[in-house]
């Protein structure tokens, strides 16, 4: 058996600045992942011709389209992982990883970007699938008649079945975002940095109850890029490599198509983010367990998944998620820091990649609310769709 | 087009879906049940999550079930839907299954403050395009 444990690194990562919705449709997605790619391989001291892989999810650019744009050398690499939005994107990761490990590629571009044009909105992804046809098939025949809808509106269901099981309240929901908010303070690159409080929280606008506006990530147009390489390359990088401990997808029993017309998962797991099979597999792989974590960053779209990503990743028993949050246990102070940089809720949404950023920012050091001797962090990927994923990073590959 | 969501599209049956929607067009429900195992399973598919059989047909369900969890829309995707004001999607459990059955549906006939998780629920029909319907339900009578 190949271990893949610390065999690969990231040594680079790039972005172009956060924009609100709209913001960068004049751009364009080729535009903005070329500046992501370039940015990234600058940050790991290689040309964008030296990408010889692309492992993508959930991408409206191709690789070829860049392999093309950059007049790379030679292709060797791509691969795609599945999973809506951003929950496998900790595969992709895997799958780079899994690349330069064996020698399949020198450098592998991980790349994600998006630009919201007019009318085309996130929350509206399977309402535009039935808007104007008499009858709508596939899966979505037995949720859009009935007018689900949206991603907000399926999380809702879960948030509910959460709160009935456990005595979660909408209040530690509030917490989430308060902590997000607090936490982007001093992040000039946030685009929420004003702080809000539960009364804030709970006269926002109910979406599909009990989520309500402040319950929701926000619209970013962005481009980011990530490189990947092996261990033994990742000794020439500029900066300190974050090597990839562990990464992977994974499901629970009857959790394929989860949230979208699929209901009959066990209890635990309908009320839960979809994570307990993944987050064992990569503590396995990881040889590591939450206590030897230093920060996590957890994707935080909807902050009822949050509470819910807590339980299914161990930072606290299944069910005390909310008590978690409402102890404070989120804070630069607590056992286990949570998104330092602000997360969906308060920096930008960028489907998982800026949570990637601010991991090897920790690892580096360089990070804004850094956490001191930062080595391993957690990454977890978007609650919810299946296959969801999950990532640990460290400094250590020792 | 359901009738009592004004917007949205019906169900198109395919292959696999077709009994289950013209069944409910005929006011029936009925569920997909293995003929080798007899575990029930919904939504519809072509072999059986538990034993891997093939074979399966379709079972009349009574349409007796309990809420399993809900969420109440106050702000929808399809503009026409606004005029209905909040509006619910609900999770029913069905009674007396082989293995959990959960269908995504809608509850009628209720005030707000009335649907809660574990709601004894019964079925009835929206007629929704030629021949077929969605199942919907609404509080038991007795």
């Amino acid at each position: 058996m190949i271990d893949l444990k610390n065999q690969a690194a990231i040594v680079g990562f790039g972005y172009v600045p956060f924009g609100k919705r709209g913001e960068h449709a004049e751009k364009g997605h080729l535009r903005l992942v070329v500046e992501a790619v370039t940015a990234a391989c600058a940050d790991a001291g290689i040309s964008p011709k030296d990408v010889d892989g692309y492992s993508s999810y959930y991408t409206p650019i191709d690789p070829p389209e860049l392999f093309e744009a950059f007049g790379g050398k030679r292709l060797r690499y791509t691969a795609q992982t599945w999973g809506g939005g951003g929950a496998s994107m900790c595969g992709a990761f895997q799958n780079a990883a899994m690349a330069v490990a064996t020698g399949q590629a020198d450098y592998v571009v991980v790349h994600k970007v998006m630009t919201m044009e007019t009318g085309a909105r996130y929350g509206q992804a399977f309402g535009q699938m039935g808007q104007g046809i008499p009858a709508i098939g596939g899966p979505f025949q037995h949720s859009v008649p009935y007018g689900l809808q949206a991603p907000g509106q399926m999380f809702a269901l879960a948030a509910r079945r959460h709160m009935h099981l456990y005595g979660t309240t909408t209040e530690q929901y509030a917490r989430v975002t308060m902590h997000a908010r607090e936490m982007a303070v001093n992040n000039p690159e946030a685009r929420f940095r004003t702080p809000i409080t539960v009364e804030d929280h709970h006269a926002s606008q109910m979406i599909a109850d009990p989520l309500r506006l402040f319950d929701f990530c926000m619209e970013t147009d962005y481009g980011c890029a990530v490189v990947i390489t092996s261990a033994e390359r990742a000794q020439d990088a500029p900066s300190k490599p974050a090597y990839i401990a562990a990464a992977g997808v994974g499901a629970p029993f009857r959790f394929g198509n989860a949230l979208m017309s699929f209901y009959n998962q066990p209890d635990e797991d309908f009320a839960s983010s979809g994570q307990r099979a993944v987050s064992a597999e990569v503590y396995r792989l990881a040889g590591m367990d939450i206590a030897d974590m230093d920060v996590a960053m957890v994707y935080d779209h909807f902050t009822a998944m949050v509470i819910m990503s807590l339980e299914d990743f161990g930072f606290c028993p299944k069910g005390e998620g909310g008590p978690y949050v409402e102890d404070g246990n989120l804070g630069l102070d607590g056992p286990l820091p949570v998104n330092p940089h602000g997360g969906n809720l308060a920096e930008a949404y960028t489907h998982g990649m800026s949570h990637v950023n601010e991991a090897v920012r920790q690892i580096r050091g360089t990070a804004i609310n850094q956490i001191p001797g930062a080595t391993n962090v957690l990454v977890v990927g978007g609650a919810g769709p299946s296959p969801t994923s999950g990532m640990i990073l460290t400094g250590d590959p020792t | 087009m359901s009738e009592q969501m004004p917007g949205l599209p019906g169900p198109r049956p395919d292959a696999t879906s077709e009994g289950y929607w013209t069944a409910a067009g005929r006011g029936e429900l009925v569920v997909q049940r293995c003929s080798a195992c007899g575990v029930h399973r919904h939504p519809p598919t072509e072999v059986c999550y538990s034993c891997s059989s093939l074979d399966w047909e379709w079972d009349p369900h009574p349409g007796l079930g309990t809420v399993y969890s809900y969420t109440w829309v106050e702000r929808p995707i399809v503009p026409a839907l606004a005029a209905l004001g909040a509006y619910n999607t609900t999770v029913v459990e069905l009674d007396a299954t082989n293995g959990v059955v959960r269908i995504l549906s809608r509850v009628t006939d209720i005030e707000r403050a009335d649907l809660v998780v574990g709601l004894p629920v019964e079925v009835h029909f929206d007629p929704a395009g030629e021949g077929v319907a969605l199942p919907v339900f609404r509080p038991r009578r007795s």
